[in-house]
């Protein structure tokens, strides 16, 4: 921790001088040129990515719309001819491969991703919209809450290490920490879906209620939300305690927490301006990218909860080899997490004086 | 609600989900819903749709199709049932008598159905079918363009009640691009779609119906899509028929088979479309309400389909017809017929579902036929057809399933005939013939290489099918052969199974009539004329790539015949000894689909005592269903 260690043991960095104002400034300047040009290139270099490997799968998206198109009704093979050359001209996958990724990153540019294949002519910005805020909303909540609970309860346990109840909150994180995902996500579907019916186990709101802004949809949208949040919730907590925890029982044997201490500054105090603002810097990065990563959706617990969002999307899109719809998705979320990483970046050297740029 | 929860303590979903529908069953109606009583509610297999508010069922992908948009606001020419029809198999829908062929099959004239109405009161005229041709001839990325702008060259309405084609080339089979097996070319209201500009990006919402219903509602997710009967429903096809019972049908994404069951055992969803036999089982086992097709043990609705062995005739492994013949014997149908569908499969060991009346037809006059039928191993003649495995299939389920029929005739009709009896010996004998030899517990080909075989399933996207694959290379790997299944599925499997990247293939390349005995829907498609280059994409539905100068003359004297003639049955009949023969594919069974209807609401569902249509929600016919259907008094 180089806030503790005294600057006479480290030469080099007792000899660097204290920057000025200006100084400080220009240099954050510098940083933030160079990490914006980094989130620029590695935006571009995972797209690039994305659209390399969805070109190079041999599933042909015209192959599937004639399969969709032929599974049960009359066909011919000498119509399909005809139409395997007509869909290839509408969907564009007939140009050279140089005309399609020139126009691929033209469209790209100004957030078009063209049509969806398997949801045609729907563009696939529309379909990603409408599944964003329901992957976003349930993300959002449930990360926010185990980030909260976690780190606060993880502070407290690693700052009271002889309280009893924390001590047993902490037995429970590491208890269900472990635990897959799917395995909390099944148990409280037959808890609450089933031994104590009190919660609807699928969709996002009613079926057959207009989506608005009226209190019986909120009430709906919530009461449908409440199991995948609280499963989400249950995953995500035992990780953001474990790693506070962690952190608090590193600082609280600090020179400057003892100091405190024996200076008889509150606990309370000492707990909240010496103790957790020390160790909530790693875990706001790791906040970041979370939030970051709600843009991938949660596939298990869209799929478990029937509940509409990204993560189905980006299923269905696989599953139908609609590779503008893939590369749409995974394009929002390379921008989220990438954005995230940056802007966590740039906060860094602001929030936390440790950090200096560059 | 009756659950017992011991037997679903199998399934930890269906608990859930079980209390969770009661609770939402005692719940008030939520806003917008019709009333449950009056509401017929269906699953729609294509699950959630992702860009709901499109109807535009004549641009693929454009929207849903089975959302109800085309069993009861689509209308076309004729049907043709896959059962026994409400008044016979034909139906002459809007048009008003069969099609008019001229006498070489290049000219076919319509007449039309008076007084039909578009639901916003517009009269259906012959202009709406001229519109429809020609719309998708220029437009041949539509559904149905490919199709017409091959065989259409001229179209025109020389009165609003005649339509007059004339045909680029010969086709005896015209009319079936208007007739309803499963779907076919739906009528386009010209009125709506002239207005409309690019008819491709058009999201025709609110869809103008022809069928008896019209939208009513639908749910922005793509979940629920409700229809509601129309004033004028007596101005339908369907009117003629009588007043269709339910006010309001839905059609639902009710989630995974578990979630489905649970639905239908507290009566929210009231045809399920599938599910997986165990589900059928807890189904039968636990609801008072249940209707199935055959009302005992196997229940399914054999679907007029036919799941094969597919091999790929371009690999040379599978040159010899003594290989296939081989392999053929080595699989113990009863044991797949256990894996894949827990016995209630019907089996068919001709290329020929045994569904509809092709058991009439095909399977049980040619009995006989195949009891005498003898394959020359190279060292002996063997008959290698046993007529009882249905029935053995039947005595095996029967000590667990009490209720599994006795009558030879219907068990015949529920299990199938026969099959090929396992005999390994011959299979020996005639890999021997073949070149093949056997070192050690292995065999190897002809060129000294160990006989690999690889046969793709769909995995869980497929279960009875994967399971069927499954069963099968596991009997050819205890003769010594390394067969190991591969899985692919979704857009994987149709592109390998399309570009020919497969040994074998558990698929089917045989969709019938069900309910005649033409075979032209997919035999014409078989012509070696048809038949790509390897690597190159072969069309539908020859996966297995089978050539045959025989097969050909076949198909081209059904193509001179006319759709009616009775020798449609004779060259019927002559494709299933020529497939015998050559074993393309292995046939295995019928397409079971466990169709679960309940009774709480409606009752009058199509079952074998009563088969005026295939009970199976997503297919066109099921709009007859509509009709037959009363509300269940209290």
């Amino acid at each position: 921790m180089s806030a503790s260690v005294p600057t006479e043991q480290v030469p080099e960095l007792a000899a660097e001088p204290r920057p000025t104002g200006q100084r400080r400034a220009g240099s954050y300047g510098a940083y933030l040129r160079r990490r914006l040009l980094q989130f620029v290139v590695v935006v571009f270099i995972g797209i690039n990515i994305t659209y390399v490997i969805t070109h190079a799968t041999p599933i042909d998206p015209v192959e599937q719309t004639i399969s969709a198109a032929t599974s049960f009704g009359s066909t011919s093979p000498e119509a399909i001819a005809t139409m395997r050359e007509a869909l290839r001209a509408l969907y564009g996958t007939g140009d050279n491969p140089v005309e399609q990724y020139v126009r691929f990153w033209r469209r790209v540019a100004v957030g078009d991703f063209g049509p969806s294949l398997s949801a045609f002519p729907t563009p696939v910005s529309v379909l990603v919209g409408r599944a964003l805020p329901w992957t976003a909303g349930l993300l959002v909540v449930s990360t926010a809450i185990s980030w909260v609970l976690g780190n606060l309860l993880g502070g407290l346990a690693g700052y009271y290490r002889n309280s009893t109840t924390l001590k047993l909150t902490g037995i429970l994180a590491m208890a269900v920490h472990p635990i897959p995902y799917y395995i909390i996500a099944f148990v409280l579907l037959i808890v609450f879906g089933y031994l104590w019916p009190v919660l609807p186990i699928s969709d996002a709101y009613d079926q057959g209620m207009r989506p608005g802004l009226t209190l019986d949809f909120v009430l709906s949208m919530v009461r449908h939300g409440f199991l995948p949040v609280l499963s989400l919730v249950m995953a995500g907590i035992g990780g953001w305690f474990i790693g506070m925890r962690s952190l608090v029982s590193n600082v609280v044997t600090e020179d400057y927490t003892l100091y405190a201490e024996l200076a008889g500054v509150p606990r309370g105090k000492i707990l909240r301006s010496y103790v957790m603002r020390n160790a909530i810097a790693p875990q706001i990065t790791g906040l970041a990218m979370s939030l970051g990563a709600i843009f991938n959706g949660a596939i298990i617990t869209e799929q478990v909860f029937g509940y509409p969002g990204v993560g189905s999307l980006l299923v269905a899109a696989v599953h139908a080899g609609d590779y503008s719809l893939v590369i749409g998705v995974t394009t929002v979320s390379i921008v989220a997490v990438s954005a995230a990483v940056l802007i966590v970046d740039l906060l860094h050297p602001l929030l936390d004086p440790r950090v200096r740029a560059g | 609600m009756d659950i017992r929860r011991r037997s679903l303590l199998a399934t930890p979903i269906a608990l859930a989900a079980a209390r969770a529908g009661a609770q939402t069953t005692s719940q008030p109606t939520p806003s917008g819903l019709p009333p449950r009583h009056e509401t017929l509610i269906l699953e729609n297999p294509e699950g959630t749709i992702r860009n709901a508010g499109w109807f535009n069922i004549w641009t693929i992908n454009a929207g849903g199709s089975y959302t109800g948009l085309q069993q009861l606001a689509m209308d076309t020419l004729w049907y043709l049932d896959p059962e026994h029809g409400l008044d016979g198999i034909w139906e002459n829908a809007l048009a008003a008598e069969p099609p008019i062929y001229n006498a070489d099959f290049t000219e076919m004239t319509v007449k039309l159905r008076p007084g039909i109405f578009w639901s916003d009161g517009v009269e259906f005229t012959a202009d709406d079918v001229v519109y429809t041709v020609q719309t998708q001839v220029k437009n041949t990325a539509m559904r149905w363009g490919g199709l017409l702008a091959l065989n259409v060259k001229e179209v025109s309405a020389p009165d609003p009640r005649t339509v007059v084609f004339k045909l680029s080339r010969v086709n005896s089979r015209f009319h079936a691009l208007f007739t309803v097996r499963f779907n076919a070319v739906w009528m386009m209201p010209k009125h709506v779609f002239e207005k409309a500009g690019d008819p491709i990006r058009f999201d025709f919402n609110k869809p103008v119906s022809l069928g008896a219903y019209v939208l009513h509602s639908y749910d922005p997710e793509g979940k629920r899509f409700t229809w509601q009967l129309r004033d004028d429903w007596q101005r339908t096809t369907l009117g003629r028929f009588g007043k269709p019972g339910p006010r309001y049908v839905s059609y639902i994404d009710p989630g995974p088979p578990d979630k489905r069951v649970i639905a239908q055992l507290n009566h929210d969803l009231d045809v399920i479309h599938d599910v997986a036999p165990e589900g059928m089982f807890t189904l039968a086992r636990q609801s008072k309400t249940l209707k199935t097709w055959f009302p005992k043990f196997p229940y399914a609705h054999p679907d007029p389909t036919l799941p094969a062995l597919i091999f790929n005739l371009q690999n040379p492994m599978f040159a010899d017809r003594r290989v296939r013949w081989a392999l053929a014997l080595l699989i113990d149908i009863k044991a797949v017929s256990m894996a894949s569908y827990r016995g209630a499969a019907t089996i068919s060991a001709i290329g020929i579902p045994p569904t509809g009346t092709h058991p009439e037809d095909y399977h049980k006059p040619m009995q006989e036929w195949l009891a005498a039928y003898e394959v020359d191993t190279g060292k002996r003649k063997i008959r290698p057809y046993d007529p009882t495995l249905g029935k053995q299939i039947a005595d095996m389920v029967r000590p667990a399933n009490p209720d599994v029929p006795t009558d030879p005739a219907l068990i015949a009709r529920a299990f199938g005939y026969g099959w090929w009896k396992p005999d390994a010996q011959a299979a020996t004998e005639l890999l021997e013939a073949a070149g093949f030899s056997k070192r050690g517990s292995a065999w190897y080909l002809p060129d000294g290489k160990p006989f690999t075989v690889r046969v793709v399933v769909e995995g869980e996207s497929r279960p009875v099918m994967t399971r069927a694959g499954t069963m099968i290379a596991q009997n050819w790997r205890q003769f010594g052969i390394d067969a190991r299944t591969e899985v692919a599925q979704g857009a994987a499997m149709l592109d390998r199974r399309n570009a020919g990247d497969f040994e074998t293939l558990i698929a089917w390349s045989v969709e019938t009539y069900g309910g005649h005995p033409d075979l032209a829907y997919f035999l014409d498609s078989w012509h070696s004329q048809y038949v790509a280059a390897p690597g190159k994409p072969q069309a539908p539905r020859n996966y297995q790539r089978w050539a045959n100068p025989e097969l050909d003359a076949i198909i081209e004297k059904i193509r001179r015949i006319s759709f009616d003639d009775p020798k449609v049955v004779e060259y019927g009949r002559d494709y299933v000894k020529l497939a015998v023969r050559e074993m393309p594919t292995i046939p295995l069974m019928a397409y079971n689909v466990f169709t679960a209807m309940d009774e709480t609401y409606w009752t009058g569902y199509p079952t074998i005592e009563d088969p005026y249509t295939d009970p199976v929600p997503n297919w066109g016919n099921s709009r007859y269903m509509m009709v037959r259907l009363k509300q269940r008094q209290a």
